[in-house]
């Protein structure tokens, strides 16, 4: 299979993964503006890809070693390296064949700390690419996130709702209250600057669109639009298609924590119905998740 | 000078729904030349770095009733909005359709140069007509050209197109036009010179290459027709990089850097359906050719009476 050469030295990490497509939607979801720099962190339990703005706001990818077909870690520890997102999502297109299931091989490092990827699966059409990574100039901030009391601030909201929601409030302004409470339990996210707007998600109205709702007392945080917007602007079609829910939760400070599901290739066609949460076979999602801190501190004890 | 005929209605077609869509892709303006026995459209001929295309059909894949005099050997050319021309045939289509029932041969199409003195102007101007006679009305449609070319200016476009036919020696078949054009569209958001390699092994082998990446496709195997060669057993286990540029040195390939959007444009073309299509580089690396085949209906004949390839100029590897 590989050259002779690569044996001397193996690279730190070698894997397979049969459905680029789904690889290409998890990082796009996690792409909210054109030049992006992105942290991969290697280890032996997969990759997660990490991208931050102005400090306060981050994104993570996880993509764990079930969800590929073959994942080989040599080095020890972690490995850590800077890239491009958009080139390495631009790339990563370039493999996916609509209709067609692709099996990618991904390397790193190469003989000059590229990241290599080719296409395995076929000897008479070869796909292959190398992208030049850097050393990663600062160490992605880790938010701590930690829960805002005893009990956690959370809920569930249909990723496409949440989608259209934000989207909705881009008219108003430049930042979005989103306002939890126990009594009568909602979630209310409200924009002010030309107009006022609010949307009130009601846990017993429907509880189809908002669930697992947990909220001891009364919060309130601001959050510039512009990094909500950032957490659902690149949803993956699949996750609208499937009905996906998206997990928010309030933790200390009012860090807002959003999470989101992409399934990572096909599901099964026997399977009619997704749970909102989709815990069925985790070896086929990958977690997304946005970090947002708030803009000012009100009334949040 | 005179031209008139009748569009047939396979010509209409063939113009509506396959070869205009493409030819727009091309470019807005192209030359439309007719002689006794053929009508072209050709594209960037006479100017300009760009793709040159050559549409070629022998009159009776078009017309019939086909009428030509000029000065010049019976020989016209003049510049033509392609948009214009397709709205044209479209719109004389949907004529035809509405007014369509009383029998075909009453519905028929003819386009006929003519000089008309539009509104507002004092000296006549040339137009391309197209009228479509119903039974009991008739549409023209008018579309400005150009002034119809000097003998001068004709002799130089039958000069390009005559350098224009030279064959490569090697040409590859592409094995999935919609597959390659689907990552030649990938290619284009990640850099703008892309090197093309073709092999007397039939391997074709794309790349684009920046400092922060590489990104290529290697197709093996593919039909050759001209000079071909055993591709030597040795090179089989390597990347594609390395086997193209041994089969460069040993002589059994060529390479040259194109643009990436003329790569792009020129996989357009598979707009007019075409039933095969082949990559070769001409001799001394002086273009990329494309060459389109189109076969009789239901047979795997070629079908002489259409031609369409594309030349793509070659970039100085100095400005890559």
């Amino acid at each position: 299979m590989s050259s002779s050469a690569m044996e001397d030295e193996a690279p730190d990490v070698v894997c397979q993964l049969e459905h680029v497509q789904g690889l290409v939607d998890a990082l796009g979801a996690v792409r909210w503006k054109r030049h992006q720099d992105a942290v991969v962190e290697l280890s032996e339990h997969g990759i997660i890809l990490i991208v931050e703005e102005s400090g306060c706001l981050q994104a993570k990818v996880y993509l764990k070693r079930e969800l590929f077909a073959r994942y080989d870690y040599s080095a020890h520890g972690r490995r850590r390296f800077g890239v491009s997102l958009g080139l390495l999502v631009d790339c990563l297109n370039a493999f996916s064949v609509p209709g067609q299931s692709s099996l990618i091989e991904i390397q790193y490092p190469g003989p000059d700390m590229q990241v290599l990827l080719k296409k395995v699966d076929s000897l008479d059409v070869s796909i292959y690419a190398e992208i030049r990574t850097r050393i990663p100039d600062t160490m992605p901030w880790d938010y701590n996130f930690e829960p805002a009391g005893t009990n956690p601030l959370t809920f569930t909201v249909r990723s496409a709702a949440l989608k259209e929601a934000i989207e909705d409030l881009e008219w108003p302004g430049s930042s979005i209250q989103i306002i939890l409470q126990p009594v009568p339990p909602s979630v209310t996210l409200k924009g002010e600057g030309h107009g006022d707007l609010q949307i009130d998600l009601m846990y017993y109205a429907n509880t189809e669109l908002l669930g697992a709702f947990q909220c001891d007392h009364r919060v309130s945080y601001k959050y510039k639009y512009k990094f909500l917007r950032a957490t659902t602007t690149n949803m993956p079609s699949s996750v609208t298609k499937e009905n996906r829910g998206s997990k928010l939760t309030i933790g200390r400070g009012g860090l807002l924590k959003v999470q989101h599901l992409v399934t990572i290739g096909k599901l099964p066609s026997s399977h009619a119905h997704v749970d909102s949460v989709g815990y069925q076979q985790p070896g086929r999602i990958a977690h997304i998740e946005f970090f947002v801190k708030p803009e000012e501190i009100e009334d949040s004890e | 000078m005179k031209f008139k005929a009748f569009l047939t209605e396979n010509g209409v077609t063939l113009l509506e729904k396959r070869f205009l869509p493409a030819l727009e892709k091309m470019g807005k303006i192209c030359h439309l030349y007719l002689t006794r026995d053929h009508a072209m459209f050709l594209h960037n001929l006479l100017n300009g770095d760009g793709i040159q295309s050559i549409a070629q059909f022998r009159k009776e894949a078009l017309f019939d009733d086909y009428r030509i005099s000029s000065q010049n050997e019976d020989r016209i050319a003049f510049t033509i909005d392609v948009t214009l021309l397709q709205r044209a045939v479209r719109s004389s289509v949907s004529i035809c359709s509405e007014l369509g029932g009383s029998g075909v041969t009453a519905n028929r199409l003819q386009i006929k140069l003519v000089k008309k003195l539009p509104p507002n102007c004092t000296q006549p101007m040339p137009f391309l007509t197209f009228e479509t006679k119903g039974y009991k009305s008739a549409v023209i449609q008018d579309i400005p050209i150009s002034k119809p070319l000097s003998r001068a200016q004709v002799l130089e476009l039958q000069g390009a197109l005559d350098m224009a036919q030279d064959l490569p020696q090697t040409l590859v078949q592409v094995p999935d036009l919609n597959q390659l054009q689907n990552f030649v569209d990938r290619l284009k958001q990640v850099g703008d010179v892309l090197s093309v390699s073709i092999s007397k092994y039939g391997d074709l082998h794309i790349q684009v290459s920046t400092t922060m990446i590489t990104l290529g496709a290697e197709f093996r195997k593919l039909l050759v027709i001209g000079e071909k060669a055993d591709a030597p057993s040795q090179d089989q286990n390597l990347s594609a990089q390395t086997r193209s540029s041994r089969s460069v040195a040993r002589g059994d390939a060529q390479t040259v850097q194109v643009s990436v959007k003329h790569f792009a444009k020129s996989l357009q073309c598979h707009l007019t359906k075409p039933d095969c299509a082949f990559y070769g580089i001409a001799p001394l690396g002086a273009c990329l050719t494309v060459i389109f085949q189109f076969f009789i209906p239901g047979s795997r004949q070629t079908d002489k009476s259409i031609s369409l390839h594309c030349r793509l100029p070659v970039l100085d590897p100095g400005t890559g």
